[in-house]
């Protein structure tokens, strides 16, 4: 899942600026499982504006609504209607939820009410973790399905490196040192000789170094003219 | 407490709601302002729910369970 936190209510309400009614609008998918921007944590942000621009002496009239999916444009038209009472949308999905409102709704000021962190998993309750970094050449087949790009410090290809101690990495004792759970992963499944092969230099390209990315899926598309 | 601090209290029917059927039972006084929401259960509540009160106007939110 993509996985964000909410931003400060002081950092909320200096993006709200002088903007008077506030449509709050939460995602159903991501964001709701991370505790971060589903239909509850709208309805408290709502909440929390209304009663802390009231104590400042300015009150907003701040509503809320959950959609679905932010970042798929069907969703978004349930929200069409409610565009012409309002003067701003806080969004509280990731980052792409955000563009997809601006997108879907070009006259409309949109503002992010989340900083959109990784793409990761709950390791435990209350508790995300990355996992992929969305390279877009997947190499979890060579490495016992532990990912070295997000999970190692340094992205090394062929590690461990010299900082790897004790099965933690030297930037912070916190993070577990990715090569040492790839061997350790490989090695409990008898397949360490899949670490005998040393792995070129990756070709960043297909990661965000190639610029913006597109997939394009002619079988799918309707009008296939159109570009 | 002043009367004039309005509390709502959160009560679970189970225990703390029963209890205060029972102060009425011994004929107990408590303050007026004192509103008694009674609940299935206390762990309904959540953080939506105390600000609800607070943005309805309660000076205070008391939760018994």
């Amino acid at each position: 899942m993509i996985v964000a936190e909410q931003k400060s209510l002081d950092e909320i309400k200096k993006l709200v600026g002088s903007a008077q009614k506030v449509l709050v609008v939460g995602c159903g998918t991501c964001v709701t499982v991370c505790f971060a921007g589903g239909a509850r944590e709208a309805a408290i942000v709502a909440a929390e504006l209304r009663m802390s621009t009231k104590l400042d002496g300015s009150p907003k009239e701040v509503t809320d609504v959950t959609v679905q999916r932010q970042c798929e444009w069907e969703y978004l038209d349930e929200i069409a209607p409610k565009l012409g009472q309002v003067d701003i949308i806080l969004s509280l999905g990731c980052g792409v939820g955000v563009q997809a409102i601006a997108e879907h709704f070009p006259g409309t000021w949109v503002v992010p009410g989340l900083n959109t962190k990784f793409m990761g998993l709950p390791t435990e309750q209350g508790v995300w973790a990355e996992r992929c970094a969305a390279c877009g050449d997947c190499i979890l087949g060579l490495t016992g399905g532990i990912c070295p790009i997000a999970r190692c410090s340094k992205s090394l290809l062929n590690g461990p490196c010299g900082g790897s101690l004790d099965g933690h990495c030297e930037i912070n004792a916190d993070i577990s040192c990715a090569w040492q759970l790839i061997y350790d992963r490989l090695n409990s499944m008898g397949k360490l000789e899949v670490l005998m092969d040393i792995q070129p230099p990756k070709n960043w390209q297909t990661s965000r170094d190639g610029g913006p990315r597109k997939i394009v899926r002619e079988d799918l598309r309707l009008d296939k003219k159109e570009e | 407490m002043s009367e004039d601090l309005q509390v709502v209290a959160f009560c679970c029917q189970h225990c703390a709601y029963a209890a205060a059927d029972l102060a009425g039972g011994l004929r107990l006084q408590y303050p007026p302002s004192v509103r008694v929401v009674m609940l299935p259960c206390t762990g309904k509540i959540d953080a939506l729910l105390v600000l609800q009160a607070f943005e309805s106007g309660a000076d205070g939110v008391m939760v018994a369970g």
